[in-house]
């Protein structure tokens, strides 16, 4: 699905403008993690519920990529299909998620975990219940290490001093307790653990969720220097679209298991290309400007047992045609608005639609079968 | 029924009283504690704060900053270590009998954070509305009535078609749906202010703005006043009329929204403002302040809580505490740098 | 719908099969046997072998094992119904009350719980059995007296971990009566813990009935499994070649106390994700938590004490 084509992008130290150079589905060199039609099922008791419906996806080395979506939308599924941390209920019914050209969906468990926690670390949602109340970081910080390393105390304890320094946190707190430290000091604590081996990728499950503004903003901010001082790359799973907006190169958005939109942040911000990123990026208030009565995004997403037919946003979609309820739309290319090529799974960029608003075009004037692939 | 649009905002209350006001509210909690020492933690210190009637004000500040103690004592789960709460006038205190209790409990009751965690899963969802309606509505003397209103404070707040939600038990709702569920369960006592702690912080951003709408809309049709609690100065700035900013157990600034945002003048509120994600903004870049450790508020000394973190702080911060001084008519703030004391 | 699950989990089902036998055996003891007196004495020959006559045999006192056997059923199942019914109810009392009191309520209590807890049993049992008498009421008293304290510290743990939810201070903040939230909010969300207890202090109650009775502090007048133990020892049944007399209603204790166990873990099973729409949240995290724990071969436990460690300071130092 992807074509090799231009130079390999090192750790980019300028946030705001590493999105420009960034091109969807021109890869540069060998991409580090390389997600192919994933598909994830869970496995209930109604029959298989589809959390993640094909969905493609290529990270390169020291890129930050952005997930965003509501809750329910397969966004979380698709991190851990990417970890390999689901479990059953849950299962991989199709795909490949390729790191360094891997697939890690066949390789063999053992295998598995010697790549994890060293190649690839995971941050969860609340650090709280990731670390064990009963014992100190230091003791945790030296199982992690313990189970991929035969390293000496004196190692094990230099290393997690000079990681827990990373996140500015004092190594004194090596001795402490998780509830001894603040939500944030905790959250990165987290980060500082999986940093512990230097990995290539972070995948982040909404870290900052649990933290109030202040300690958010600061945390993202940490997060994107020790990005650029250490050169990993992160995919970075969040509800807030306006969280990632200064600190993701590529955001990809997600809704009821598909990707609607990946492109550059800047582009996807400033034109987005499908009508739920669109009304996503509405519906928080601002805090300059005029004030303006706001929507939000009427209903709720859609259940994945039963999802809609056609465009699976048609239900709650401000610019829905009578195509939409009918037709799947495929990833269109929308091409290169804001500088990167940006897709976008909306009727209203398949090649021969005169572009949006036509809303009664008696029908499809198309045969719609142009298999139009993130290429 | 009388809007007081022109609220005061200290000294005795001339006719008019708001809605309800606390007079240097406190509450400590002992922590650590063994049989001989214990520290107090000033979890709320000196709070005087007002409500009006038809009135959104918004209670914002960080994790610890005290602003779900002063939910927890305005909703009487806490007693108050000292000062006053009034109530329509009355101290509430003076409240005694279980009748005078449920009649404050119905005027003022309280949407929870979670509501994964606020709805008792072995219960349809109507049930804490029904039970509500039993203690607070005597006025609904049949069944068919209780069923009729409970349908209507169920489509008030949105949900529909209410016949079918109220049959569903909470783990068939979505998140947003059962936080509508929460204040439809307050609605229900028509109350004359609604309580709302964090309501919205633990939903889809997407869906915040509309529960957010459900409070203006219940503000301006039915009359319902709100405290709105969030650490989300964004939202708070969406709905609120006004809006009282605390830090460590303090108020720090407060005064009419819109002059509090457009000039914030305690430094704390100028953080909380530029920490706000906006992405049609260039980032700035400032985490010192941010970095910092939380304020002091365990057996705290006088002086500002906010000085370890703030970049003015000068040295009557270490030692004196800073009182709320008017900066413009009805905004206030605390700072002996930006709101300097007359006289000092 | 938990009766549905019950019967398609196959422990559930074997031990509900059994439970429903020995329920017969009690209800209705004349359908199985046609010797209707089992107690009387010199009826048959003693000491026969088991034939077509006698199934068991006949004890040295000349009744029919099989029917002493049949009619045993009933106090053995009286005595563990009731007993693990009333210890049920006490523990659920005393640990929901010390929990959602707290304070110097819960000391006490728990103080008491614990006591009880450590207290051995068993001679304390032989102690007030010896004193009170001989009656199944002072049986039932006795086992409930000793087995109410484990029941009620689980209880406790429980009502602990659900005194915080949101959902129960919704309820004090609607203006409810106290026993209306115990009663009506926080029992309803324990009824599957309740019913594992039950089933234990039953089958903590057949054994240990059945050990009183055994050593002679049964109801001597009523056929019972333990009794015909107690008689089968004292006529030295095993060493006049007669084993059946004890191998009989040892195995009948075995089979009704295994019924209770099945049932028992059945319920675990069951009853844990009934409970679901209650903590599907934290199970999820909790999962989450656990795959990481053993990713980094950390440790199995951060689950539930952590998130309650991580709610509002305030709310905890109340």
């Amino acid at each position: 699905m992807s074509t090799p084509t231009s130079t390999p992008t090192p750790p980019d130290p300028d946030t705001d403008t590493a999105a420009g150079t960034a091109d969807v589905g021109a890869v540069t060199g060998e991409p580090l993690l390389d997600v192919r039609d994933l598909r994830i099922v869970y496995d209930s008791a109604r029959g298989p519920v589809e959390a993640c419906s094909g969905v493609n996806l290529t990270v390169r080395p020291g890129e930050f990529v952005g997930i965003v979506g509501e809750s329910g939308c397969g966004k979380s599924t698709l991190l851990f299909g990417i970890a390999q941390l689901h479990s059953a209920p849950a299962r991989i019914a199709g795909g490949q998620v390729l790191f360094r050209g891997r697939d890690l969906v066949t390789l063999p468990p053992k295998e598995l975990n010697d790549l994890r926690w060293r190649d690839i670390a995971v941050v969860m949602q609340s650090a709280m219940n990731a670390l064990n109340p009963v014992r100190t970081i230091g003791d945790q910080f030296k199982d992690a290490i313990l189970a991929h390393e035969k390293w000496s105390e004196e190692r094990i304890r230099e290393r997690s001093a000079e990681v827990l320094r990373l996140v500015a946190i004092d190594p004194v707190h090596l001795r402490s307790f998780p509830h001894q430290l603040s939500g944030g000091m905790r959250q990165r604590a987290m980060i500082a653990m999986a940093l512990l081996f230097t990995p290539d990728l972070i995948v982040m499950d909404e870290p900052t969720s649990a933290l109030d503004v202040v300690a958010q903003r600061s945390l993202m901010v940490q997060i994107k220097e020790l990005q650029q001082q250490l050169g990993f790359a992160v995919v970075f799973v969040t509800h807030d679209m306006s969280l990632v907006s200064h600190f993701s190169d590529r955001l990809l958005v997600m809704y009821a298991g598909q990707v609607v939109e990946f492109g550059p942040t800047r582009t996807v911000f400033d034109t987005p290309s499908h009508p739920y990123s669109a009304s996503l990026l509405e519906a928080f208030p601002s805090i300059r400007g005029p004030k303006v009565p706001l929507t939000g995004i009427p209903g709720d997403p859609p259940n994945l047992a039963h999802p809609p037919a056609g465009c699976r946003f048609h239900p709650r979609c401000p610019q829905v045609q009578e195509r939409c309820r009918t037709e799947q739309p495929e990833l269109f290319d929308v091409g290169g608005v804001g500088g990167g090529a940006v897709v976008s799974r909306c009727l209203k960029h398949h090649p021969g639609n005169p572009l949006a608003a036509s809303v009664e075009s008696a029908e499809p004037p198309k045969p719609a079968e142009a298999e139009v692939q993130p290429s | 029924m009388t809007a007081v649009d022109e609220r005061p905002e200290a000294g005795p209350a001339p006719a008019g009283a708001p809605l309800l006001e606390t007079r240097n509210l406190s509450r400590h909690f002992k922590v650590g504690g063994s049989l001989f020492s214990h520290q107090l933690l000033h979890a709320v210190d000196d709070v005087n704060l007002t409500i009006g009637e038809r009135e959104i004000v918004a209670l914002v500040g960080e994790s610890g900053s005290g602003k779900s103690t002063m939910a927890r004592l305005l909703a009487q789960v806490y007693k108050p270590t000292s000062g006053e709460i009034r109530f329509q006038g009355r101290d509430l205190a003076q409240l005694r009998g279980r009748s005078a209790q449920l009649k404050y409990r119905s005027d003022v009751p309280m949407v929870f954070q979670d509501p994964f965690a606020s709805l008792n899963p072995v219960y349809k969802v109507s049930h804490g509305i029904l039970r509500g309606m039993k203690l607070h509505r005597p006025d609904l003397t049949t069944q068919q009535a209780r069923r009729a209103e409970l349908l209507r404070v169920v489509s008030a707040v949105g949900l529909n078609p209410p016949e079918e939600i109220v049959e569903r038990y909470p783990y068939e709702l979505s998140g947003g749906q059962r936080q509508r569920i929460g204040f439809a369960q307050a609605l229900a006592y028509r109350p004359k202010l609604i309580l709302a702690d964090e309501p919205v912080s633990m939903l889809d951003v997407s869906i915040r703005i509309g529960l957010l709408n459900v409070m203006a809309k219940l503000r301006d049709e039915e009359g319902v006043s709100f405290l709105y609690i969030t650490h989300d100065i964004a939202s708070a700035r969406y709905v609120s009329d006004r809006i009282m900013v605390m830090y460590g157990g303090h108020v720090v600034e407060q005064g009419p929204t819109e002059s509090v945002l457009a000039d914030p003048k305690h430094p704390y509120t100028q953080l909380l403002l530029s920490a706000v994600p906006d992405p049609r903004a260039p980032l700035e870049v400032t985490t010192e302040a941010a970095k910092a450790e939380p304020p002091a508020v365990i057996d705290p000394k006088p002086g500002c809580r906010f000085r370890a973190r703030c970049p003015l702080a000068v040295e009557a911060c270490a030692t004196v505490t800073p009182l709320l001084q008017p900066v413009e008519p009805a905004h206030k703030a605390a700072c002996h740098v930006t709101a300097p004391a007359p006289g000092a | 719908m938990k009766f549905a699950s019950l019967v398609k989990n196959r422990k559930a089902l074997i031990g509900l099969i059994l439970f429903v036998l020995t329920c017969l055996l009690a209800l209705a003891p004349g359908l199985f046997t046609t010797d209707h007196n089992p107690g009387v004495y010199g009826v048959y020959p003693p000491n026969l072998g088991p034939s077509t006559g006698h199934l068991l045999g006949t004890t040295s006192y000349g009744q029919d094992i099989y029917s002493q056997l049949v009619y045993g059923a009933r106090q053995v199942l009286q005595i563990a119904l009731l007993a693990g019914a009333f210890a049920t109810v006490l523990a659920v009392l005393i640990g929901v009350t010390a929990a959602y009191l707290g304070g110097l309520v819960d000391e006490v209590l728990s103080l008491v719980t614990n006591v009880v807890l450590i207290l051995p049993t068993f001679p304390l049992m032989i102690i007030l059995a010896k004193y009170a008498g001989q009656s199944n009421t002072v049986m039932i008293v006795v086992l409930v007296a000793t087995g109410w304290s484990y029941g009620a510290n689980q209880m406790r743990a429980q009502a602990l971990s659900l005194r915080n939810r949101d959902f129960l201070e919704a309820a004090r903040v609607r203006g409810e009566r106290r026993s209306y939230i115990i009663l009506f909010e926080m029992l309803p969300t324990m009824t599957s813990l309740i019913v594992a207890n039950f089933l234990g202090s039953a089958l903590y109650s057949v054994l240990a009935a059945s050990g009183l009775q055994f050593i002679g502090l049964g109801n001597a007048d009523a056929q019972s499994w333990g009794t015909m133990l107690y008689n089968a020892n004292n006529a030295e049944a095993l060493q006049g070649g007669n084993a059946l007399w004890i191998i009989a209603p040892g195995v009948a204790i075995a089979v009704l106390s295994a019924a209770f166990a099945l049932m028992n873990y059945a319920f675990d099973e069951i009853g844990n994700p009934a409970l679901r729409p209650v903590r599907r949240k934290d199970l999820r995290r909790s999962r989450r938590a656990e795959r990481l724990a053993a990713r980094d071969a950390a440790h199995p436990n951060a689950e539930k004490g952590a998130s309650d460690v991580d709610s509002d300071l305030y709310a905890d130092a109340s």
